[in-house]
C-alpha cells in the first residue's frame, strides 16, 4: 500500500547537514544549515523555537495592554512553537489558574487576531505564576524550579526570555537574583535573553552603571533594549523608501533638504505615570531614544546589508556625527502643560497633576536643533520635538525642501506655496504625504498653491498590520536584534542629550503652554530664527 | 451595493465605477491588484465570498468572469452580449466587485474585454478556483497576469489537472495544493532548526491514497532531505497525518489525526510531545498567502516538476 519515494543520489544525506553530526563539538554549530530552509523560500515563516518568557511586571500596564496580547497573537499566528512557556512573577496572591483568568481577560480586551478557544487552551497549559518580589530569594528559586518544571513538561530546552517590565531602579536588583539563583546563564545549547525597556538609564553616567550592572549577568548579545517604535512597519517602510527606490535618494541631501523635522506629539497628560515622569521629562522620556533613532534612520547612509551589525554601525556613524549648537539657549526649547481644554474636555496643568511636585522643573515638552556633521546634511539643521497635551496624537518625519532655485512666475502667482516636503507618518494612519505646489484651477492668473499626495499604508496593505510587540517579541526569542539600539547607540544618545539637560537644569522653571496647543512661545521663536516655522501635523 | 447592468459594453461599466468612487468620496488608487476570477455561476458567489476576504488584507479590484446562463429568446441565442454586476461597499469586501456574464463572440477576447478595466499598471492575478485550463499561461487572461492560481484539488479530475500543469509548467503558475502545505512545511522547518542537528536518515509520510498535497510534501522532503521518503496510505484520513523523519536518536514526528481535529502532536526524541493547534487552512487563507507573494516559487516549480505523477494515479 506504500510507497517509497528514492532519494536523488545513492549517499545518505545532503553534505551540510551530515558535518555536525559525526565530528566532535570543535565544529561551529553556525555552519550547520537548515536543509528544509531555502533563501527562496519565502513562504515559510520563522516560528520560534522552544523557549519560555518570564515577565517581570506582569501585573503592569504595559504588559497588561501590550506583552500578554501580543504573546497571544503570535500563537494565533502560529508563529509560537509547541513548546512554549509563559511565567507571571508578581507580588499578588494569585494562584495560577487566577493568573490564568487575568492573563485571559486581557489577551481578550485588547487582542489584535479573533480570540480563538483553541489558541488560548493550548496557550494556556503553558502558563505559570510565580508569587514574590524582587528582594525575595526564595521566591527566585521557585521561578527556578517553574522554569526548570518547564523545560521537562513543556520541552522549553532550557531557552528563557526574562521580560523587565519593571522599574530602571529595580533591574539591578532582578538581575542579581537572576544570577543568584542561576537562571541568568545557561549551558552551550540553550540561550538565556533579557529585554529592558526605555528608560536606558537618565543620563550616559546612569546608562553606564545600569550597563554594568546588566552586562555582569548576561552577554552583551543576549541584552535586548527594546524601544516599540522601532517594532513599527513605518520604520522599516522608512528604510524601504530610502533604499529600494531610485526617486529619493538623489534629493536626500544638503543640496535639496532644507530642514528636517521630527515629531512626537501627545495629547495625553502624565496621569499614571507621574512616579516615573516628574524629574525625568519629555527630553529623557523621548527624544533620547525614540526621536534620535528617528533620525539616525532618516541621516544614515545607506548601509551594507539589513542585518543588524550593518544598520548598528550605519546608525552609530550618525549619531557620533551629531553636533549641538554652540547657543543652547537660542536652539532649544521647553515647556510644562498648563491647564485648559484639550479638544473638548477640560484637563488641569502639569503642576496640579496628582503625584506631581506642584514646584516641578520638570519639561513636558522638548525641542531641540541638532546638526548632523558630515557632507551629505552640512547646514541642515534636525529639528527633534516631544510633548505632552499637545494639539493631537502623530509622530511624523517630515523632510522640507529648499524652494526651488528660480520660479518662472510672477511673485503674486506663488506667494501661498510653501516648500516641498516629504512627510514619512509614523503614527497614527501610518503612510508618506508629498506637499507640492499645484495650479488653483481656472481664473485668469497664474496661482500655485501646495496640495498633498498621500500613500496609506494601511489602505494599499493590510487593514491590520502586527503590533510592534508582536514583532519585537518574536525577534528576541528567535534572536534576530535588528531593531533593537545597541549599548553603544544608546550611550552616544545620552552623550547628544546630557549638555542640553545640564543646561536646562540652570534655567528654573520651563516656560507654561496652554493645553491642547503645540507648544510654547519658544518653541516657535527658536525655528522662526532660523527662518522656519514649525509644521502643524 | 450591487448595481446590474444588463446589455452593457465595458466603457460603461468603467463609468459606473469612476461615479461610483467619487459619489462615495474613495480613491481607486489604493488598490494593490487586479484579481480576475475565472468560474461559473455555481461556483461564483462562493469564489466572491473568498475574495473580498482576502481583499482585506489586499485591497483588490476583484472581476470575475462567468459564462452567461441567461436565457435567450430566438434570434438572441447566437448574439453576442454582455451583462454585468458592479458592486461595492459591504458587497465587496476592501475593494470593489466586477461580474462579467459573457456571452458568443466575446468569450473569446476575455483579455481585451478586461483590460479597459483593470487597476491602472498593477499587477494581474488570474485564479481559477475548480477547473483550470491544461495550460494557464496559454490562456487570454492567463497570459498577461503576473500569477495563475490554480486549485488541482477543486477540479474535476485533480490527477490530471496537476499532470497536465507539470507538462506546462510556468514559473508564474502556482496551485493550491502547495499553498495549503505551508504551514506544515514551516513547522517541519522549525522541528530541525532546533539541536541536535543530526542528520535525517529517513522519511515518511501518512495520509488518504492519491491526496495531491501528501505527494508535494513528500516530494519536497526528498528533494531537500535526499533521504528515501515512504508515502503510506491511511484509509479514513481527510489530509496529511503525519511526518515522520528518522534521525540517530529517533524519531521526529508532527502528527494531526484526525485531519480535522485542529490539534496537532509534535515530537521530539527525549521529549514530551507538545499538543499544538493546527486548523486545517482555510481556502480564504491559502488565497491571501497567494495574493501576498507575486514572485514565482521556484521551489514550488522544483517540487512539481520531480513528482511522479503517472505512479502516483
Amino acid at each position: 500500500m506504500g510507497i517509497t519515494l528514492e532519494p536523488m543520489t545513492t549517499t545518505t544525506n545532503t553534505a551540510d547537514a551530515t558535518q555536525n553530526a559525526s565530528e566532535p563539538k570543535d565544529t561551529p554549530e553556525r555552519e550547520w544549515t537548515n536543509p528544509l530552509r531555502d533563501p527562496r523560500d519565502l513562504r515559510l515563516p520563522r516560528i520560534a523555537g522552544p523557549c519560555s518568557i518570564v515577565i517581570f511586571g506582569v501585573t503592569g500596564d504595559l504588559s497588561r495592554k501590550k506583552l500578554l496580547p501580543a504573546i497571544y497573537d503570535l500563537a494565533n499566528r502560529g508563529l509560537l512553537p509547541p513548546s512554549f512557556g509563559l511565567t507571571g512573577f508578581a507580588r499578588r496572591d494569585w494562584s495560577e489558574d487566577e493568573f490564568r483568568e487575568f492573563v485571559k481577560k486581557n489577551v481578550q480586551e485588547h487582542c489584535r487576531t479573533h480570540f480563538s478557544e483553541d489558541t488560548w487552551t493550548q496557550l494556556a497549559e503553558g502558563i505559570r505564576f510565580v508569587r514574590g518580589t524582587f528582594e525575595d530569594a526564595d521566591a527566585f528559586e521557585r521561578l527556578s524550579d517553574t522554569v526548570a518544571e518547564l523545560d521537562r513538561d513543556r520541552g522549553t530546552r532550557g531557552n528563557h526570555a526574562f521580560y523587565m517590565s519593571v522599574p530602571p531602579r529595580d533591574f539591578p536588583l532582578v538581575a542579581k537574583q537572576l544570577s543568584n539563583c542561576g537562571l541568568a546563564k545557561s549551558d552551550s545549547d540553550a540561550w538565556r535573553r533579557v529585554i529592558i525597556e526605555k528608560p536606558f538609564g537618565h543620563d550616559l553616567e546612569s546608562a553606564k552603571r545600569l550597563d554594568t550592572v546588566i552586562s555582569e549577568v548576561f552577554d552583551e548579545d543576549s541584552v535586548f533594549r527594546i524601544d516599540h517604535y522601532l517594532g513599527k512597519e513605518t520604520v522599516q517602510n522608512l528604510l524601504a523608501l530610502r533604499f529600494a527606490n531610485t526617486m529619493y535618494e538623489p534629493i536626500w541631501n544638503a543640496n535639496y533638504v532644507d530642514h528636517v523635522q521630527i515629531t512626537m506629539a501627545e495629547d495625553i497628560g502624565v496621569a499614571g505615570r507621574a512616579g516615573y515622569y516628574d524629574g525625568i521629562g519629555a527630553a529623557r522620556d523621548v527624544i533620547q531614544n525614540h526621536l534620535l533613532q528617528l533620525m539616525a534612520l532618516t541621516a544614515m547612509e545607506e548601509p551594507l546589508s539589513f542585518k543588524a551589525c550593518d544598520l548598528t554601525a550605519e546608525k552609530t556613524k550618525v549619531l557620533s556625527a551629531v553636533k549641538l549648537p554652540k547657543d543652547l539657549g537660542a536652539h532649544t526649547a521647553r515647556g510644562q502643560y498648563a491647564a485648559g481644554w484639550q479638544g473638548s474636555h477640560e484637563v488641569v496643568g502639569y503642576l496640579e497633576e496628582q503625584g506631581i511636585d506642584p514646584d516641578s522643573t520638570t519639561e513636558t515638552y522638548a525641542a531641540i536643533r541638532l546638526d548632523v556633521d558630515t557632507r551629505r546634511w552640512a547646514g541642515v539643521p534636525f529639528y527633534l520635538r516631544t510633548g505632552k497635551r499637545l494639539g493631537r496624537r502623530v509622530t511624523e518625519i517630515a523632510v522640507v525642501f529648499k524652494r526651488a532655485p528660480h520660479l518662472p512666475f510672477d511673485s503674486t502667482a506663488t506667494q501661498e506655496l510653501g516648500k516641498n516636503a516629504l512627510v514619512i507618518r509614523v503614527q497614527p494612519y501610518e503612510g508618506i504625504t508629498l506637499r507640492f505646489g499645484s495650479k488653483v484651477p481656472g481664473g485668469t492668473s497664474m496661482e500655485v498653491r501646495d496640495v498633498s499626495m498621500d500613500f496609506n499604508y494601511g489602505s494599499s496593505f493590510t487593514e491590520s498590520s502586527p503590533e510592534a510587540y508582536e514583532r519585537l517579541i518574536l525577534d528576541v526569542l528567535l534572536g534576530d536584534p535588528p531593531l533593537f539600539p545597541t549599548t553603544r547607540e544608546v550611550d552616544l544618545s545620552w552623550k547628544i542629550l546630557d549638555p542640553i539637560e545640564e543646561f536646562w537644569s540652570t534655567l528654573g522653571q520651563p516656560e507654561p503652554y496652554r493645553a491642547g496647543t503645540w507648544g510654547p512661545a519658544q518653541a516657535a521663536e527658536m525655528l522662526a530664527r532660523d527662518g522656519h516655522r514649525w509644521r502643524k501635523p | 451595493m450591487i448595481i446590474t447592468m444588463k446589455d452593457t459594453e465595458t466603457n460603461e461599466i468603467s463609468n459606473k465605477i469612476d461615479e461610483l468612487h467619487e459619489q462615495r468620496g474613495e480613491a481607486a488608487l489604493g488598490r494593490v491588484l487586479t484579481l480576475i476570477i475565472m468560474t461559473d455561476e455555481t461556483h461564483l458567489e462562493d469564489s466572491l465570498a473568498l475574495a473580498n476576504e482576502a481583499s482585506r488584507e489586499h485591497p483588490c479590484r476583484v472581476i470575475a468572469i462567468v459564462p452567461s446562463t441567461r436565457k435567450a429568446n430566438g434570434e438572441e441565442h447566437s448574439r453576442t452580449y454582455l451583462d454585468a454586476e458592479v458592486r461595492f461597499g459591504a458587497d465587496a469586501g476592501a475593494g470593489e466587485v466586477i461580474v462579467l456574464r459573457t456571452r458568443g463572440g466575446l468569450s473569446h477576447h476575455l483579455d481585451t474585454l478586461t483590460i479597459p478595466l483593470l487597476v491602472p499598471d498593477a499587477p494581474i492575478v488570474a485564479w481559477w478556483p475548480t477547473d483550470a485550463p491544461s495550460d494557464p499561461s496559454a490562456h487570454l487572461v492567463g497570459a498577461m497576469a503576473n500569477s495563475r492560481i490554480t486549485d488541482a484539488l477543486r477540479s474535476a479530475n485533480p490527477h490530471r489537472t496537476l499532470a497536465d500543469l507539470q507538462r506546462n509548467w510556468s514559473p508564474e503558475n502556482i496551485d493550491m495544493s502547495w499553498t495549503r502545505l505551508t504551514v506544515w512545511r514551516a513547522m517541519l522547518a522549525a522541528l530541525l532548526d532546533q539541536p541536535p542537528h543530526l542528520p535525517i536518515t529517513s522519511v515518511k509520510v501518512t495520509g488518504p491514497k492519491g491526496f495531491l498535497p501528501m505527494d508535494l510534501l513528500a516530494q519536497w522532503l526528498r528533494l531537500r532531505l535526499n533521504v528515501p521518503v515512504t508515502i503510506e496510505d491511511e484509509p479514513d484520513a481527510t489530509a496529511v497525518t503525519g511526518v515522520y523523519l528518522t534521525r540517530k536518536d529517533g524519531v521526529l514526528s508532527l502528527e494531526r489525526r484526525p485531519a480535522d481535529q485542529g490539534e496537532a502532536t509534535v515530537s521530539v526524541p527525549g521529549q514530551q510531545p507538545q499538543r499544538t493547534p493546527v486548523p486545517t487552512r482555510t481556502m480564504q487563507e491559502c488565497l491571501s498567502e497567494e495574493l501576498g507573494r507575486l514572485y514565482p516559487d521556484e521551489i514550488y516549480g522544483e517540487v512539481l516538476k520531480a513528482l511522479p505523477l503517472d505512479s502516483v494515479k
